[in-house]
């Protein structure tokens, strides 16, 4: 349905041209749908309170003026080497991310709300991984099968017993939440490795740059204190006297997120390593220097535990420093996320949270969890079989969009295909219904569209308490109808602004 | 500094370094083809090509070398040192190079000069060849050349003098060491022969060389071949002079390992004085170049091919008294 028709059907009210009204004007294109809450307009076509100013400076700027902004931060990007990698797609390794440059607004309300959320959640998940690597409290209690926690891939043996500094495990946590017409709720916790932060300052730049009035007028929340934050978390995780030396601990310039990497060491004015830059001796960690081996003693690392070290984990990988996990079991080095913290990242144990949250916490969850199937059992997986064209179903350890299916979007073919792979491996799979993703404002093919949006914040944990930097990457899938909203398959992103009222 | 890192900076050095060097070489040699006799053009060529190290274009089983020359098409010749992604001298591959090295620096480079570098390879990546050879491919070369003069100068305005910068420089000077003394060897070797009128301008030389405006207010503008070589050798203010290369070298190497830090001295600062003195030795010595007049003689391809040794030896040392030491050495005391 048109918002125009919205508005013929009682929704008008005065001056809708000039605050920038759906379905007329600069919004001619832009089509509200009542399934899906639209973050920029009402039902009725006007413009949210929040977003008066928004809507009528949208209207305001012609499309060429918008046009010619996307081109120049395309430009920028591409100049200044922000991209990143699609795996797989041998004919293009760089890509820039495609960005949009009509921000997605939150009130200070909205956002309090998904900051207590995400800070509940992060203070839990630590306590379950210190519980699961120590005592096991939750697993005797059945707060999650103990068979899920100690079967999960993730899950690394070789952390049990081990004294976490400060019991810090997840220091920098990643939680991708979404918005439809029930609230908030969260879609996946990212406690690896999460990624995306540069690209959320990156379009707060471009953003800042190409709509400098209109930024000052709302009065929004920064977000760059971001790299100073994260250095004073790793910082705080360092043990012993004098400051710690930190090092980002990369894979290398072919991994995807690389960029982001060389910028968080630029920004942090840390040294960028891969595992060949390090050496283990006496169970303590050198960065080799041009004038010699230099201590290291907080690595922040990028590279997935597997590959962090050949003598403990994967002894193929070429990514690692052998003796890295020895020199961490010894004490000698902090390394952040801790190994293992994978575990909270999968999307079986994701079900859980909510009954971790008041297991650990003694609190209802603030933010909700998406219904999920577990395939494992048996009602699961019937249930999933039964209904794959209307769900949207994961691998438990997958990431990225990759190996997932959207039940809608598939082929009968491409269906058969996947409940064969369900079938031989129900415990490998999850489901969840197809979310009605929030829509935002963007401007695609030379006008302004509404499209699927969701928006990962990030936190920092350390010794020195929790930040939720207010802002977050406001992914968006910019193909109309299409609700993947991950970079590597075809998403862009918009910078979020967090209101001060 | 990270000792990849360093080796980042320094293999960025050599590879703009390599991309200028190329990118001047072409520009002399694209600007004569309109005017200049055939065989001269296969001759120029023939230079270029052995300086950078390519190997001559296949021709028939029984031609030599000059006939490969004179039959190859410049289109071709050309096109192999431009826009050839598959030939690693290439200007678009050593340009691509410097680009993967200067990636891997970004948390040390000035925004600066990481955006002038991508721009630029940008620029040539995209460039249709074909196109530009039909308005005047020499114009291209010199536009490259305009990017990486503008690159050398946000350096210079931007970096600290530490050691990023140091090895940086390092790595385009000994680069540059290597490459003036191929081309010096090279325009002897083949424009000069004994007894014969020169076959090769020696004024063009020192135009390759960008010194001959230095010369000329330096000297005359007749230009000989001793004057000529005996510059390029041992002049200290030519930016491409092998004197002022390894002077240079020896200045930065100060600099990363200070006089007193080590014991004994760091091995590529002995090798670094050993070439100064084998500059010296070559310009005012017993090896002195062009004594003998206008032919060549055998102490000085000795003396050319020696340094070349050394040039390498060098590069060696530094590799492995910065980046690939053995750990036991590099243990804090």
């Amino acid at each position: 349905m048109n918002a125009a028709e919205f508005a013929s059907a009682g929704g008008a009210g005065n001056g809708r041209a000039d605050a920038g009204a759906a379905g007329s004007g600069a919004f001619a294109d832009y089509r509200l749908d009542p399934r899906f809450f639209d973050e920029l307009f009402r039902e009725d076509g006007t413009p949210r309170t929040s977003c008066r100013a928004l809507g009528r400076a949208l209207a305001r700027i012609p499309a060429e003026e918008l046009a010619r902004m996307q081109d120049g931060v395309r430009r920028r990007f591409l100049h200044e080497g922000i991209t990143f990698t699609v795996l797989g797609k041998e004919e293009a390794s760089e890509h820039i991310i495609p960005i949009d440059c009509v921000p997605r607004l939150l009130t200070a309300a909205e956002w309090g709300h998904i900051e207590a959320g995400i800070k509940q959640r992060m203070r839990a998940v630590n306590l379950f991984l210190r519980d699961i690597y120590h005592e096991g409290r939750s697993l005797r209690d059945g707060v999650i099968p103990p068979d899920m926690v100690l079967g999960c891939p993730q899950y690394r043996v070789e952390m049990r017993g081990v004294r976490v500094p400060h019991d810090v495990y997840v220091a920098i946590g990643g939680t991708d939440v979404v918005r439809t017409d029930k609230g908030f709720a969260v879609l996946e916790d990212n406690m690896r490795v999460p990624s995306g932060v540069s690209y959320m300052l990156a379009c707060r730049q471009a953003t800042k740059r190409a709509l400098p009035g209109l930024y000052r007028e709302h009065r929004v929340r920064e977000v760059s204190a971001y790299p100073e934050r994260l250095y004073s978390t790793l910082v705080s995780l360092g043990s012993g006297t004098g400051t710690p030396r930190v090092a980002v601990l990369s894979p290398g310039r072919y991994n995807s997120a690389y960029y982001e990497h060389a910028f968080l060491a630029g920004e942090m004015g840390v040294d960028l390593v891969e595992g060949r830059d390090l050496v283990v001796h006496n169970a303590v960690v050198y960065a080799r220097m041009a004038s010699g081996l230099r201590r290291v003693d907080v690595i922040y690392r990028r590279i997935d535990d597997d590959f962090t070290d050949p003598v403990t984990f994967r002894e193929d990988s070429m990514l690692g420093t052998a003796g890295l996990f020895h020199a961490y079991r010894a004490g000698n080095v902090v390394m952040a996320n801790a190994p293992g913290t994978g575990v909270a990242d999968d999307k079986a144990v994701y079900a859980f949270v909510p009954d971790i949250i008041r297991y650990f916490l003694g609190e209802e969850p603030v933010l909700a969890n998406v219904d999920t199937h577990l395939c494992r059992s048996p009602d699961g997986l019937a249930f999933t079989l039964d209904n794959l064209q209307d769900l949207v179903v994961k691998e438990v350890g997958g990431s990225g969009g990759y190996g997932m299916l959207v039940g809608p979007q598939s082929t009968a073919p491409e269906r058969e295909a996947y409940g064969a792979r369900l079938r031989a491996d129900p415990a490998n799979f999850i489901s969840q219904p197809v979310l009605a993703l929030s829509r935002a404002a963007c401007f695609v093919d030379g006008s302004l569209r509404p499209r699927h949006v969701d928006v990962r914040p990030f936190t920092l944990h350390g010794s020195d308490g929790q930040h939720v930097i207010p802002g977050g990457l406001c992914r968006v899938a910019l193909q109309e109808g299409n609700l993947v909203v991950n970079s590597s398959q075809g998403g862009g992103c918009k910078d979020l602004w967090v209101l001060r009222r | 500094m990270l000792a990849r890192t360093a080796a980042n900076f320094y293999w960025m050095g050599r590879y703009v370094e390599r991309t200028e060097h190329t990118a001047r070489l072409l520009r002399h040699q694209l600007g004569g083809l309109v005017d200049t006799p055939a065989e001269e053009v296969a001759l120029g060529w023939r230079v270029v090509y052995r300086t950078l190290g390519q190997s001559a274009p296949d021709a028939p089983a029984d031609a030599d070398e000059a006939e490969a020359f004179l039959v190859a098409d410049a289109y071709t010749l050309a096109g192999t040192l431009v826009e050839d992604d598959t030939n690693p001298d290439s200007l678009v591959s050593c340009w691509g190079m410097a680009r993967e090295n200067a990636k891997q620096l970004r948390p040390q480079l000035p925004l600066r000069v990481w955006t002038g570098l991508n721009r630029g390879y940008l620029w040539l990546r995209d460039c249709e060849f074909p196109s530009v050879w039909r308005v005047g491919p020499a114009q291209l070369v010199s536009e490259g050349i305009d990017r990486l003069r503008l690159l050398a100068g946000v350096v210079h305005a931007t970096m600290p003098r530490d050691d990023a910068w140091r090895f940086l420089e390092l790595g385009r000077l000994v680069e540059r060491f290597r490459h003036q003394t191929a081309l010096l060897d090279n325009w002897d070797r083949l424009g000069c022969v004994r007894g014969e009128e020169p076959r090769l301008s020696w004024a063009d030389l020192l135009r390759v060389c960008g010194a001959y405006e230095h010369y000329c207010r330096r000297h005359t503008m007749t230009v000989r071949r001793a004057g000529a070589l005996d510059f390029m050798i041992r002049d200290p203010e030519a930016p491409r002079s092998l004197r002022f290369a390894v002077h240079g070298i020896e200045d930065l190497l100060l600099g990363i390992d200070p006089l007193g830090g080590r014991h004994p001295l760091a091995p590529p600062h002995r090798m670094a004085l050993r070439l100064a003195a084998l500059v010296e030795a070559g310009a005012g010595g017993p090896a002195r170049v062009g004594a003998g007049g206008a032919g060549r003689e055998p102490r000085e391809k000795e003396l050319f091919e020696q340094m070349g040794r050394d040039g390498d030896t060098l590069h060696e040392l530094v590799m492995s008294a910065y980046v690939d030491y053995p750990v036991a050495e590099g243990l804090p005391a």
